[in-house]
């Protein structure tokens, strides 16, 4: 994948990619391997370089606890951001569906990253800014179409 | 020759019980009269018929909503969320109040 295809890499020049990818360590995750569970420590955040990552929460189903995927994340896109905002625990279990392979960001070494070159810093706050807001303008539009379906259905 | 008495003597009687306990094995229960059977019958409470190697049959229950496997509930649930998600990435891309509220295929609400 070339690394301007990274959600998080966006408008960065090719030498600071180059800067942050150095950074990284490659993951690679068999069908159904976990990458984080839900409630764990978050030090690293991960973009996706191949396959696909399923994030999930859990339900209760008919009595049985069951996983629920409730967003998925392709190839170029960034899972695992809490490592970056506090208090840095998941809130969501990722497993991979497929075949895939991730680089793992340290939170330690992106802070030390951060330290040394700011215009990284701030260009890469508006990629991560970009990617918290699209999550949290998509659960609100799903939020709203269940509340006005619940309105509809007392209504009636 | 005493020993040959005893020895008939001793198979006769064997036979005698094998015999008397094949008629009690074989004999067939009363029958129940007429009347006192259809009774029997009405007052009999209505079940589904026994199905075999099925573990969850689809019977309409109280509600009259079919109970489905969990397996085949769990795969509507993530096909209602992707429906969900594709519908409310159709109303960020375009937010105007009617794909907001766009109706999509999802099971769960058909």
């Amino acid at each position: 994948m070339p690394n301007d295809h990274y959600d998080l890499l966006n408008h960065l020049a090719p030498v600071d990619v180059e800067r942050t990818l150095v950074l990284g360590s490659r993951i690679s995750l068999s069908s159904g391997g976990e990458l984080f569970p839900l409630g764990a420590a978050a030090d690293s955040l991960y973009l996706i370089s191949r396959g696909q990552i399923s994030l999930t929460l859990p339900m209760k189903v008919r009595d049985r606890e069951t996983d629920v995927v409730v967003e998925e994340r392709t190839a170029g896109q960034t899972v695992g951001w809490s490592a970056l905002i506090p208090p840095h625990r998941f809130t969501l279990r990722a497993v991979a569906p497929v075949e895939t392979e991730v680089i793992a960001l340290s939170r330690q070494a992106l802070e030390q990253l951060f330290t040394d070159h700011p215009d990284i810093a701030y260009t890469m706050s508006l990629n991560l800014a970009a990617v918290i807001g699209q999550r949290l303008q998509l659960f609100q539009a799903m939020w709203l179409r269940e509340v006005a379906r619940m309105v509809e259905q007392r209504a009636a | 020759m005493e020993m040959l008495l005893m020895g008939i003597c001793v198979a006769v009687f064997g036979m005698a019980i094998a015999a008397a306990a094949f008629g009690a094995a074989t004999r067939p229960e009363k029958r129940i009269a007429p009347a006192a059977e259809m009774k029997a019958e009405a007052v009999k409470p209505a079940v589904a018929p026994a199905r075999f190697f099925i573990d969850e049959v689809s019977v309409p229950g109280p509600t009259g909503r079919v109970s489905i496997p969990i397996e085949a509930l769990l795969l509507q649930l993530e096909r209602h969320v992707r429906l969900e998600q594709a519908a409310a990435e159709s109303f960020l891309a375009q937010p105007t109040p009617s794909l907001l509220h766009s109706k999509t295929v999802s099971p769960f609400l058909n």
